[in-house]
């Protein structure tokens, strides 16, 4: 375990263009908007409890996880940390960076190690500010990603799993 | 011969508490057994002077022994789960259709089970680990409730130690938990599926298995490829007493397992 | 007496021979199942003597409405669409399945008494009821569950009546069920009511009906009155108040689980299940285990369900069919639709009891006009 208070896990080597235009969250993105955010972008291993960040930090960074397993949790007085989801390969990992003021709503943590690309969010955020198609292109990503989480955490509110009421005997 | 289909008498030779409210009964025959069944296929299981309802079998043996998974959620299934060693109950059948595991030989098998939804397809699991050869990648993705309400939990391992690519998220995490969070069709995009080559095995509540052969679509599986398992009332098990009508099938004798090609506009059309 | 009458021929029986047939039947051993009137309707019940049949009698029927009525003849069969159908005796609205002994947590199910079932005559089967018998075998009897039917069946005659005067809500012809009657029936009788005579044509149908007619007074048919008889019965399907479209109903249920006719259907309908009662073909059951007070004791009790009920279709803490509109189309686009897909055949018979029986008059035939026109509005691209 990592111990607390890294605010960084270890960068592996500064990501190339190419492999960061390779993670399936860019996938078709124009060359030259990979090579804005690559500019951006550095290659991130973290070890098994490594905190990515709290409840209330400043999102300035995001992630785009290459391989390992992320935990988002929540704190509660009287109860051990809540996890609300996990994320892995292929996935974007915060969403807080795009929509003001900017600060964390959940913790992330690794629960295994984790290789990720680590984005710049300030960097991020000008550079579609100054290329609105480079934030079109990111957003039209960044959706996908947010509503079929939204679409996931309605599912698991239905409860499905959980008996029906008592009534009679279904099948 | 006049008389109608009897429950054959079992013993419940053992018997497994799986979560707080589902049980796996190890069932021997009292008298003449059953005709064997297919992965799949169900019983209408008699808990004495109270009823009778459709339960997919779970597994099979010792000998001519059967294996069944029965959730607490009414006056029949509570007798069930609460009948204790040596004690008797009738079984009828089996009955309807099953997952023809054997079709999927040469290809990739998914198998994807939302909470008790894992129960009838275990045997499908366990006939192709049995014949692993055949199949060049087994994966099993199942969601359930919670840590603690995961069913066959303790046989995970040897499913994984006999090549089966096995992955668990939960609905809630619990503590200690060190697994996925999430809805079962996350875990798809991890999977890493070849459509070409993967036949999709679903069971589980309807909503969860409509979004997962939504999702294997949308991923390029074809639907002819994916079975599911549906439920509706059952009463005879014999397509004699018109409850468990979906349209124009009798889930008793034309389902319960049904390709997702037939199932799919069925399923679309709201109180049917 | 002539020639051993076969399969196939036809005889000339005077109604007043009617007692000889009853006779005749009762002497081989069967008690005779057939209308008479009774608290204002004519019932099915089993009959001592022809003077039960209901002569003279008929009935005035409409949507929601079936009346008695006094005939100017002395027809026996001039009526149609009583409240009951012959499924009554052939599958019965409650039956013991079996039972059972329970001790020391074991069970030990009884032998079953193994009583034959009665032979019964059914007197009077008109051709849509003995159509709805044949669709019934095809349901139940084939089954691996039902043999408690196939044994009822094979101890029942069929003395089937041909159609002459078709009821205001009968619709057979339409189904290809009737007026005629098809195969099926041991004998087949044509009510021939002419002035001062009244006579009955028979055709033998099987061996067994040649045995009973053998031993019952009756003349060979000149042609003419066969002819007479043949062309009565054609004449009645040129008559019939009410027809269904002939073709296509299939698919016209298959392509109709959006039409808004079915929400204007639910704003009448009671969902009552009076139709699925009435009804010759409908044959959904349930069962009911119950002990007695020791707990020791356990039957098992199989009894007529309908899809109407909430009840139907349970499952996981509540009913798949909550509204009435989802309750009325799955009776309606699995009598006419998917009884098909199951059983190979309609599940209609055009008897029009549900017609008839149906507390707030929903007629099906108009219902199926209605839907019928709905999709070719919705198919032509215009505004449904």
């Amino acid at each position: 375990m990592t111990a607390p208070g890294t605010p960084h896990g270890e960068p592996v080597s500064v990501a190339g263009a190419a492999e960061l235009g390779g993670h399936a969250f860019l996938r078709g993105m124009p060359d030259a908007y990979v090579a804005v955010l690559a500019r951006a972008c550095r290659g991130t291993a973290a070890r098994a409890g490594h905190r990515f960040f709290e409840e209330g930090g400043t999102a300035d960074r995001f992630w785009l996880i290459v391989s390992g397993h992320v935990a988002l949790d929540v704190s509660a007085p009287g109860r051990s940390r809540l996890i609300v989801e996990t994320l892995g390969k292929g996935d974007l990992l915060g969403l807080s960076w795009l929509v003001p003021p900017y600060e964390w709503q959940f913790g992330a943590i690794a629960v295994q190690d984790t290789m990720a690309f680590e984005l710049n969010a300030p960097a991020v955020r000008a550079a579609c500010e100054g290329d609105p198609g480079l934030g079109y292109e990111l957003l039209r990503r960044v959706m996908p990603a947010a509503s079929s989480r939204l679409h996931a955490a309605r599912i698991r509110m239905l409860d499905l799993y959980a008996a029906a009421g008592q009534a009679g005997d279904g099948p | 011969m006049t008389a109608p289909t009897l429950p054959a008498r079992y013993r419940v030779a053992e018997r497994r508490g799986e979560t707080h409210d589902t049980v796996t009964l190890a069932l021997q025959p009292v008298d003449q057994p059953i005709p064997a069944h297919q992965p799949g296929q169900f019983t209408m299981m008699y808990a004495p002077g109270i009823g009778e309802v459709p339960i997919s079998i779970s597994g099979t043996g010792p000998g001519a022994g059967l294996v069944q998974t029965v959730r607490a959620v009414g006056a029949v299934t509570r007798a069930l789960c609460a009948a204790g060693q040596g004690q008797m109950i009738g079984l009828r059948g089996p009955y309807g259709t099953h997952w023809e595991v054997d079709r999927a030989a040469g290809g990739d098998l998914l198998i994807v089970a939302g909470g008790i939804g894992l129960a009838p397809l275990r045997e499908a699991l366990l006939a192709a680990l049995g014949n692993g050869a055949r199949y060049r990648r087994i994966v099993v993705l199942i969601g359930a409730r919670s840590p603690a309400e995961l069913v066959f939990g303790q046989e995970l391992g040897g499913w994984r130690r006999g090549g089966a690519e096995v992955e668990v998220t939960v609905d809630q995490a619990m503590e200690g938990w060190a697994g996925h969070v999430g809805v079962v069709t996350q875990l798809l995009g991890y999977a890493d599926i070849d459509p070409a080559r993967t036949t999709a095995l679903i069971c589980g509540p309807e909503v969860m298995m409509r979004l997962t052969a939504r999702e294997l679509r949308a991923l390029g599986v074809p639907a002819a490829r994916i079975r599911v398992s549906l439920e509706r009332n059952m009463r005879c098990g014999v397509a004699e007493c018109g409850h468990c009508q979906l349209g124009p099938l009798l889930l008793c004798r034309d389902g319960p397992v049904i390709s997702y090609d037939v199932a799919a506009p069925l399923l679309a059309i709201r109180e049917l | 007496m002539e020639d051993a009458i076969q399969p196939g021929s036809t005889a000339l029986m005077e109604a007043t021979a009617l007692d000889q047939l009853f006779a005749s039947l009762h002497d081989a051993g069967f008690a005779v199942i057939g209308p008479t009137v009774r608290d204002g309707a004519i019932v099915l019940d089993e009959l001592a003597a022809a003077s039960d049949l209901p002569f003279g009698w008929g009935v005035q029927l409409e949507p929601g409405g079936y009346r008695l009525r006094r005939r100017a003849d002395s027809a026996a069969f001039g009526h149609s669409a009583g409240p009951q159908s012959w499924k009554q005796f052939l599958h019965p609205p409650r039956e013991k399945l079996w039972s059972a002994r329970l001790a020391d947590g074991a069970f030990e199910i009884g032998a079953d008494d193994g009583a034959a079932p009665p032979r019964l005559a059914f007197f009077g089967v008109r051709p849509c009821d003995l159509r709805a018998i044949e669709i019934q075998d095809q349901v139940l009897g084939s089954g691996s569950g039902n043999s408690r039917y196939a044994a009822r069946r094979d101890a029942v005659l069929i003395v089937a009546v041909n159609c002459t005067e078709p009821g205001e809500t009968c619709f057979c012809a339409s189904m290809g069920t009737g007026p005629g009657a098809g195969p099926g029936y041991d004998l087949a009788l044509t009510e021939l009511v002419t002035g001062d005579r009244h006579d009955f044509l028979v055709d033998v149908g099987t061996p067994a009906g040649a045995s009973v007619l053998a031993a019952v007074p009756h003349a060979p048919a000149a042609a003419s009155t066969v002819d007479g008889a043949r062309a009565a019965v054609a004449d009645a399907a040129q008559h019939m108040g009410r027809s269904m479209p002939a073709a296509g109903l299939h698919e016209l249920m298959a392509g109709s689980h959006d039409a808004a006719r079915w929400d204007d259907v639910a704003s009448r309908c009671l969902t009552c299940g009076n139709c699925t009662l009435a009804c010759p073909t409908c044959f959904c059951t349930s069962v009911e285990d119950v002990t007695d007070l020791s707990g020791d004791h356990a039957e098992r009790w199989q009894h007529w369900a309908s899809c109407f009920d909430l009840d139907f279709s349970h499952l996981h803490g509540g009913p798949v069919r909550v509204s009435a509109q989802s309750r009325y189309r799955q009776w309606l686009t699995h009598k006419l639709g998917t009884w098909h897909d199951q059983f190979d055949s309609s599940g209609c018979v055009g008897c029009g009891r549900c017609i008839v029986w149906c507390p707030v008059g929903i007629d099906i035939t108009e219902e199926v006009a209605a839907l019928q026109a709905e999709a070719q509005q919705t198919e032509s691209g215009r505004t449904p």
